[in-house]
């Protein structure tokens, strides 16, 4: 392969997880090959095999840090789902709180720390300041701004799952602790500084976005299938049916969580110890498909609350639906954070949330192949355990967010670099003047 | 203002929830981040391996290490972390211990991949990945077995209060001090040393809010684990699983003591103890498996297979 040139970026920053990128070019330029190489795993799946069910949502969390939550919730659900019983309704308020206070901090952090340094300083500033502790000395409102907004969703998830990280209130029947009365009322004072910094926030991405306009409808534009949760067509994180949409818009599958080995495929790359997940129907690569925010807009006829469906109007104006612009996933976790923001508000002014009644005392396992699916800030997440009669696990699957966009990562990555390399197309791209300048 | 103390925070195989635990300081982040001169941190900044590994020897003042050696470029990270850091903190229970992921040694590698790899209800007859990847460690080992540490910071995550007090601690160079307690001593129910009679799983009927919770039946770690977390779980309904480790030395033994603790509370016929508690590796062991005794014969025992 001497006529080959690779350029190797390692490890691939800004993400929480372990990865690096391997392009291979040939003499020609011609870009022959792009890989995301996931360069860790643990093993979850094998090690979940042999504990109580009821254990597994106090373990699984520890997948991953940031969206610890969904991971505690999809877990619970599939051990409830596998016994076939339902918690009081006040439980399911509480954990929809929670899993809504999670998608505001997870999507803050991701706006604000992991991509914003490169809209503030621009792409080519000094990796020494292009970075939140940069964004923090020379832009320090918004970093305020930013760390409000962290701070509100981590501490709320604090007050519902006891832990903010790896919570552990959740537990087959219900909720293991409850909201008092008093801390309710403090939340909600807590809510016109928060809307406050939302309304912010969506200015600042809609300043972001048109500013950035060429890059966002020029550089990695990538039809791909999409995937997401949908509550009968309306979006939502925590229950309902898993939506796909072709590249080309139509929603071809509708369906149950338990149903998804008809719908969901994993491929093993030689390249990636994160598995490629993919619409089954229609085979792999074809049916390569991605999850996470812009997909759940895409999938979703529209959002649960009005200033969420407000927001997706206007960027479905800019960048239609589908979107296959990668770079409009950031503009989709606005519109998500600002939907998150007013389930909160909604929640929190549902007198159940303070509720007591919300554990059953009566919980019997028995064996059973159990689906809990929610939505996970990176996308659908998905926990499939089966268990003996006594509620030990025999088999555990899990199809984690990030793993439905491996693949879409990859493909969105080869024609980022054909734009880069064969192209040249960034030497026309326009770029604004930095926020700041060095 | 002093000049910022140039610090490095790498992460081996982990949910990166420590370095989540440290952004969830919030607005103290306005005092410490101006502190520090951040040399590498993947998550943050945009420094790659070749920049850590071209820093002099010893030129990083502290260092912090999340996570489990589980491949051989998180324990070459580790290796050049010790080189670089004046001071190396195992930073979380994964570092100090082995943590969740430690579990996976209850099992050969080889059933691992079967189920990741080769064979579940949505993979059949895949190969384990091999190209541009750091080969996966057979087994893993307690990262103080490969490199030796200056502080230990456990929990899973450390709060953040806790992390707080470190880092403030560390840029000021003034000792670390934890108190030794045990969870029990920070958890406000009552206690009157009365046996079980039996064992209930944790979804089995309410517990009363005020009375302790393994005297309930629930088994709960608390009186086994570093109560450095203040009793956060115990103290709102979830029982401890221990997830801050042993109480110190940092090198006692956590399912030894939590047993022992069963122990003492159970006087029940061994067959119906052995009935009611199901997972006593999982249980007791779950934090800490691959740094305790029981679990450094299961790692000779892999290594004997090479």
């Amino acid at each position: 392969m001497t006529d080959e040139r690779i350029i190797r970026i390692d490890p691939v920053t800004r993400l929480e997880g372990h990865g690096s990128l391997t392009i291979k070019l040939g003499t020609d330029g011609k870009v022959r090959d792009v890989q995301f190489n996931v360069s860790s795993t643990r093993f979850f799946e094998k090690f979940l095999e042999g504990r109580p069910m009821e254990e597994a949502p106090r373990i699984a969390p520890r997948i991953c840090g940031i969206c610890p939550v969904p991971h505690h919730l999809a877990s619970v659900k599939a051990v409830e789902d596998a016994w076939g019983i339902t918690p009081p309704p006040a439980a399911i308020k509480l954990r929809r709180l929670l899993i809504e206070a999670k998608q505001l901090s997870s999507h803050a952090i991701h706006f604000y720390a992991l991509a914003a340094p490169d809209f503030v300083f621009g792409p080519f500033a000094d990796p020494a300041v292009r970075n939140v502790a940069g964004v923090l000395k020379h832009l320090p409102d918004v970093a305020v701004q930013a760390i409000k907004l962290m701070q509100f969703g981590q501490e709320l998830c604090k007050t519902v799952g006891i832990k903010a990280i790896h919570p552990t209130t959740a537990i087959p029947g219900g909720m293991l602790a409850t909201v008092s009365e008093e801390s309710r009322d403090y939340w909600l004072g807590q809510i016109p500084e928060l809307m406050e910094n939302i309304t912010k926030t969506v200015d600042l991405a809609k300043k972001v976005v048109s500013d950035y306009i060429d890059v966002v409808t020029k550089v990695a534009v990538t039809p791909t299938y999409y995937l997401g949760l949908a509550n009968k067509g309306v979006h939502d994180i925590y229950d309902g049916t898993v939506r796909v949409m072709d590249p080309d818009g139509k929603i071809v599958a509708d369906f149950k969580p338990q149903d998804y080995p008809d719908y969901y495929g994993e491929f093993v790359s030689d390249h990636s110890y994160a598995t490629h997940i993919y619409y089954k129907p229609v085979g792999y690569p074809k049916g390569i498909w991605r999850a996470n925010t812009l997909a759940r807009c895409n999938v979703a006829d529209k959002m649960a609350t009005p200033l969420a469906q407000e927001a997706l109007k206007e960027m479905r104006e800019l960048v239609g639906r589908p979107s296959h612009h990668t770079f409009a996933y950031h503009y989709a976790r606005v519109i998500e954070m600002v939907q998150a923001a007013e389930h909160i508000k909604n929640l929190l002014e549902d007198p159940d949330i303070v509720s007591t009644d919300v554990k059953l005392a009566d919980v019997e396992p028995r064996a059973g192949n159990g689906v809990g699916l929610v939505e996970a800030p990176r996308g659908t997440l998905l926990h499939n355990y089966e268990c003996d009669e006594d509620g030990m696990i025999l088999k555990a699957n899990l199809i984690v967010a990030t793993n439905n966009n491996i693949a879409g990562i990859e493909k969105s990555l080869l024609d980022a670099a054909r734009f880069v390399f064969e192209q040249q197309g960034h030497k026309d791209l326009k770029l604004p003047e930095p926020l700041v300048k060095l | 203002m002093t000049e910022p103390v140039p610090v490095a925070m790498a992460q081996g195989s982990s949910c990166w929830g420590c370095y989540q635990s440290l952004i969830d300081i919030h607005l103290h982040l306005a005092d410490v981040l101006p502190k520090l001169d951040i040399k590498f941190w993947t998550c943050v900044a945009d420094f790659k391996h070749q920049d850590l590994e071209n820093y002099p020897d010893g030129s990083i003042a502290v260092g912090f290490y999340e996570g489990v050696a589980r491949t051989e470029e998180d324990t070459h990270l580790l290796k050049v972390m010790r080189k670089k850091c004046k001071i190396l903190v195992a930073f979380g229970t994964c570092s100090c211990y082995g943590g969740i992921p430690g579990l996976a040694n209850f099992y050969d590698i080889e059933e691992c991949y079967d189920v990741k790899f080769r064979e579940n209800r949505t993979v059949t007859g895949g190969k384990v990945p091999s190209e541009n990847l750091p080969p996966i460690e057979p087994v893993i080992r307690a990262n103080n077995t490969i490199v030796d540490f200056d502080i230990y910071l456990p929990g899973c995550p450390p709060t953040s209060e806790l992390i707080l007090k470190a880092v403030t601690a560390l840029l000021s160079g003034t000792p670390l001090d934890l108190p030794p307690h045990a969870v029990c001593h920070y958890c406000k129910r009552e206690k009157k040393e009365t046996p079980i009679p039996e064992i209930l799983r944790p979804y089995q009927g309410n517990a009363d809010p005020d009375r302790c919770l393994l005297e309930q039946g629930y088994i709960c770690m608390g009186s086994a684990t570093w109560g450095l977390c203040e009793g956060l779980c115990v103290n709102r309904g979830a029982t401890c699983r221990g997830c801050f480790g042993p109480v110190p030395p940092i090198d006692s033994d956590q399912g030894a003591a939590g047993i022992g603790m069963l122990g003492t509370y159970a006087p029940i016929d061994p067959e119906k103890i052995e009935n009611e508690c199901k997972d006593p590796l999982g249980q007791f062991w779950r934090f800490t498996y691959p740094a305790s005794r029981l679990g450094r014969i299961r790692i000779k025992r892999e290594e004997a297979k090479k």
